[in-house]
């Protein structure tokens, strides 16, 4: 494979596919997508192979050649070069965004129906922005990469969002927008002193970190840089786009948005922020620091109050999040690797979560927890996925979730036990809102179930009801049933319309298609929770390398 | 330059201005063609005949290139400034003839397309002219020629009223500029003794030793004069009243070729006369044309924002990217002392690339909402709702339009914005203001250009679209559209680097003064 421009044919794979659906509207109903499962497919296939060749230990500097290193000059003049590589920080990272776009494709295979063709070539191209986020090792090259994202997913919000969807829309790109406008003066700036301190022109990331910068400058550019990557992931205070974002997104934007692009923010920081300005880093990782830990518990808290599921694991997001950025400027090995999975777990477990809302919410159009009820009874293995990834969102040990999140904590408590309390007291606040959805959602009553007559918490009104069920000699089988109050849910008139969308009596359990995307999900949080050694053994080299700059 | 004996007087060197020569013909053969050909077949005949006159004039421009020569006794340089600046003007005239002949044929009552055509090359020799000056007179005999026709092709769709309105408020404010503007080159030849910019540059800087003359309060004056004026031309705040009302009454090609050939006529007169002749006094209009530039890039998107009326919304946006471009110009370094270093001028060369580039995304943008018109459909923002279900590739193209003028990458107004920021920032701490001011303001103008594309995009379509055929400009719109995604990294550094190159003419003369006197 040597000479393969393996990197850039992973990444442009799906700008392919898209070009190929855009310039051939005529063809069939079934060709956008199929073009951008095999595109993706492609990209996942190669993607794969990377992590097969991937050497952790091989050198990652400007005086090497860097892994999959492909480097082409194209304006000496100002220093801009096609330079990519990637090293055991984008490794895993990749590996994610190529499985989540395939997941994606697969979620929307049959759920988009309108506009398929420009849907497809939005994902497609989204999917472009984040593997070239990944794999650009030259300012400038990432920064349009960084900002093509922006297109396709402001699209994907809008067209195919739910109610609120422009306003979401605008309010998601002009956030992003500003941030990294920021750091596009930020890149300018460095570049420049750079210039000023060597006579070299270059945008070479690995080139730029060798760089002396004084603490004034790097205190400026850091927080220049900071602020776009803090919008992404997004820390308190820069947080307010997200629930917005992830409520009116469709399902498959809502799973990329989560599972991928807030990633983009723990990777800027990882790759720009802590090796170009350590001055910076240790003069700004206090404050960093307890904007974390304010924004885990206030994700929390905030959480704890959503009637809408889509909303309560955006929040969640929030809090879990924070514990990547809070591991990160801790700046210790535990707290990076911590970090590092929390980033993943979260992929695998909130993009799962999202999925699992998204089918109920194709079933019964609405989010709303107090809508549903009783689903254990009803969709059986809907509510086993769903049992799983709560768990794993909790951090239960043995998931995913658990060792990123301890790894961050123990990091805390050796940077500050106080601090750590709140780190620890946070996974009691998360246990609590997702049981209070779990309990609400896949136990309680279903809609329509007749009440359990030992239920000591029935109303008088339900006691009524149950007694002149009984009377009728039906009594069992709900479905059967006459309609009845709703435990928890409105009382309004539910007449015994039997196209009643919320009667989950009538629902079908997983598709084969549903079931598709969910289960590569739960195999990787089990397999990761057991054994996170693999990911471990790729980032490990790559954060000592970091560390090294500290020490 | 004193003569005394005429006969001596060296003939002019004609070759050296081939192209203004060729639009110069052109201009003289439309109007021959519009008076003496059959009415049917003007559309045909001089649509091709502008399309080639301007494709020729193009090429001639290659006959300039590195000559860095006078004629006519120092009125007309044929320099690599003045080769970049016609570049940029013959291309948007020839895109312009492309997406506006439909336009001007078949909407507003079928306009008179020779005439057109006529006022168009007028107008486009002017700013040639003004873009290759050597001479306050010169450049101010352009400027009157390119805005004369101007004033004309506003008022083209007469029979509309806003169309009459905004070019009187244009015609109006105009000459009321000019006069002020020539009322600063009468100051500025009574303080150095002459119009010849290269003469004024050389006395300036020599007067900086012996005689104080550069504190003269005369000099400021004529410098307030001349900002004052050519701030007016393009469209400067607090000088830009007469650019919503134009560009809104102007037929929609004609506001499109506005914002860009006249506005290229009036950076290429404040680049010869504030970096060439006035040069010396850099200290004295720098910190001017900074607090202009901020001033007028905050005032345009932020008046932008409350627009619904898209062409009124381009015409603000239009104002704002004036603002960008006199980034640029605040941050010319080394121009004082004439040590321009070898790369050439970072300020001017980005100036000048912007100015490129914008002429290609702005044009585009204008060339959509002509298209768009001609489906029947209007200039109002909620005409565009549903577009892209109804007229995708429309849509596809205006959000290309839109997202270049943002300045995202990977387009080609991104990488005239980079450059701009680039050229900012190395300039010290005034740079490092403007770089933020723009950076800042673009997000800002993100919200009136993406809700323009939301609007295309998440609202449902309201009206059937007319059917109709416009080939020309849809070949015009598609070449737009190619080249604002292509700019963005195909050839952008190519083109910047010709800009880069061609910046460094500016310094030939001052050199040589010695040559002169």
């Amino acid at each position: 494979m040597n000479g393969f421009p393996l990197l850039s044919v992973m990444a442009f794979l799906p700008l392919v596919g898209a070009l190929l659906i855009f310039f051939l509207p005529k063809a069939s109903q079934g060709f956008p997508k199929m073009v951008a499962l095999i595109s993706a497919l492609g990209s996942l296939v190669l993607s794969i192979v990377m992590v097969i060749q991937f050497d952790p230990n091989a050198p990652f500097d400007a005086n090497n050649a860097v892994p999959f290193q492909e480097k082409i000059e194209w304006a000496n003049g100002i220093g801009i070069s096609y330079f990519l590589g990637v090293d055991g920080i984008a490794v895993p990272l990749i590996v994610l965004t190529t499985a989540i776009s395939v997941i994606a494709i697969i979620w929307s295979w049959d759920t988009v129906k309108m506009r398929q063709r420009e849907y497809f070539i939005a994902l497609l191209l989204l999917e472009t922005g984040m593997l070239g986020v990944f794999v650009s090792l030259d300012l400038f090259i990432f920064y349009i990469f960084w900002e093509i994202m922006l297109i396709p997913m402001a699209l994907l919000i809008g067209i195919w969002g739910s109610t609120n969807r422009v306003y979401a829309a605008m309010k998601f790109f002009i956030y992003t927008l500003l941030g990294s406008l920021l750091m596009l003066i930020g890149i300018v700036a460095t570049y420049q002193t750079y210039f000023q301190e060597t006579g070299e022109r270059t945008l070479n990331v690995l080139r730029l970190q060798e760089g002396n910068y004084s603490p004034t400058f790097q205190f400026w550019v850091f927080a220049a840089f900071f602020i776009a990557f803090a919008v992404k992931v997004p820390l308190f205070p820069f947080h307010t786009w997200l629930p917005d974002a992830h409520v009116e997104a469709p399902t498959a934007a809502s799973v990329i948005l989560a599972a991928v692009m807030l990633k983009m923010g723990g990777y800027g920081l990882l790759r720009f922020n802590l090796p170009m300005f350590e001055e910076g880093t240790r003069q700004w990782a206090p404050i960093i620091i307890g904007l974390s830990v304010i924004a885990i518990l206030y994700g929390a808290f905030v959480a704890l109050v959503q009637p809408d599921m889509k909303k309560l694991v955006a929040y969640s997001s929030v809090s879990h999040m924070a514990f990547v950025t809070l591991g990160i400027f801790l700046l210790s090995l535990q707290g990076l690797e911590g970090a590092m999975m929390v980033m993943l777990a979260h992929g695998f477990n909130t993009g799962a979560l999202f999925l699992l809302i998204g089918v109920v919410y194709e079933r019964a159009h609405t989010r709303q927890i107090s809508a549903f009820g009783g689903l254990a009874s009803r969709i059986p293995a809907w509510a086993a996925y769903f049992t799983l990834f709560m768990f794993a969102s909790i951090g239960l040990p043995g998931l995913s979730g658990f060792v990123g999140e301890f790894l961050v904590a123990i990091a805390t408590w050796h940077y500050n036990p106080w601090l750590a309390l709140f780190t620890f007291a946070v996974v009691i606040f998360a246990a609590w809102y997702m049981m209070w959805m779990f309990q609400r959602v896949v136990f309680g009553r279903a809609r329509g179930e007749i009440p359990d007559p030992h239920d000591n918490a029935l109303t008088p009104e339900e006691v009524e009801m149950l007694a002149a069920a009984g009377d009728d000699g039906h009594g069992g089988h709900g479905s059967h049933a006459m309609p009845l109050p709703v435990s928890g849910g409105s009382h309004d008139a539910h007449d015994a319309h039997g196209d009643d969308p919320l009667d989950s009596s009538k629902w079908h359990d997983l598709s084969k298609k549903e079931a598709i995307t969910l289960f590569p999900l739960a195999v990787a949080t089990i397999v990761f929770g057991i054994y996170p050694a693999p990911i471990m053994r790729i980032v490990e080299p790559a954060f000592q390398r970091l560390l090294a700059l500290y020490n | 330059m004193i003569v005394d004996d005429l006969s001596v007087l060296p003939l002019p060197d004609w070759s050296l201005m081939l192209p203004q020569l060729v639009v110069f013909g052109l201009a003289i053969l439309l109007l021959a063609g519009d008076a003496f050909l059959p009415k049917s077949s003007h559309y045909k005949v001089l649509t091709t005949l502008s399309i080639v006159g301007y494709g020729l004039a193009m090429a001639a421009l290659w006959t300039q290139d590195g000559k860095n020569a006078p004629t006519f006794w120092w009125l007309f340089r044929a320099d690599g400034l003045g080769v970049f600046l016609s570049l940029v003007i013959l291309l948007a005239s020839l895109i312009t003839v492309f997406v506006s002949a439909s336009y001007v044929d078949r909407l507003e009552g079928r306009m008179p397309i020779g005439e057109f055509y006529v006022l168009l090359a007028f107008s486009t020799l002017g700013a040639l002219l003004v873009a290759s000056a050597g001479d306050l007179v010169m450049i101010f005999v352009g400027i009157e020629l390119a805005s004369l026709s101007t004033y004309v092709l506003t008022a083209f769709a007469k029979r509309r009223e806003t169309a009459v309105e905004g070019a009187m408020k244009y015609f109006l404010l105009g000459i009321f500029a000019s006069a002020i503007l020539v009322y600063g080159m009468a100051w500025i030849y009574g303080a150095t003794g002459s119009t010849n910019l290269d003469v004024i540059s050389y006395a300036l800087a020599n007067a900086n030793a012996s005689s104080s003359i550069l504190g003269e309060p005369s000099l400021l004056l004529a410098l307030l004069l001349v900002v004052v004026g050519l701030g007016f031309k393009m469209a400067a705040v607090p000088f830009h009243f007469w650019t919503p009302d134009a560009y809104d009454g102007a037929a929609t090609p004609v506001s499109g070729w506005m914002s860009v050939v006249p506005k290229a006529a009036a950076f290429a007169a404040t680049l010869r006369i504030l970096v060439q002749a006035l040069g010396p006094m850099a200290d004295d209009w720098m910190n001017l044309i900074a607090v202009l530039a901020l001033v007028t890039m905050a005032f345009g998107n932020i008046v932008a924002l409350s627009q619904r009326n898209v062409k009124r919304m381009l015409a603000y946006s239009s104002i704002a990217h004036t603002g960008y471009m006199m980034v640029g110009l605040a941050v010319a370094g080394g121009i004082a002392g004439f040590n321009m270093d070898a790369t050439g001028d970072e300020g001017i060369s980005s100036l000048l690339f912007y100015l490129f580039a914008y002429a290609i995304m702005n044009l585009g943008a204008f060339a959509v909402i002509g298209w768009v018109q001609h489906r029947g459909r209007g200039i109002m923002l909620d005409d565009y709702a549903g577009l892209a279900s109804t007229e995708p590739l429309a849509a596809a193209a205006m959000t290309v339009f839109l997202v270049s003028l943002m300045g995202i990458p990977p387009t080609i107004g991104f990488y005239a914005k980079y450059r701009l920021i680039l050229a900012a920032i190395q300039a010290g701490n005034v740079g490092l203001i403007l770089a933020i001011g723009i950076v800042l303001l673009s997000a800002v103008s993100a919200y009136y250009y993406l809700r323009l594309v939301a609007t295309m995009y998440f609202s449902e379509p309201s009206q059937t679209p007319r059917e109709t055929k416009t080939p020309l400009l849809n070949v015009g719109i598609a070449g737009l559209a190619i080249a604002t995604i292509l700019g963005g990294f195909l050839f952008a550094v190519p083109v910047y680097n010709l800009a880069d190159r061609w910046s460094r003419a500016l310094e030939i003369f001052a050199h040589i003064p010695g040559r002169f006197f």
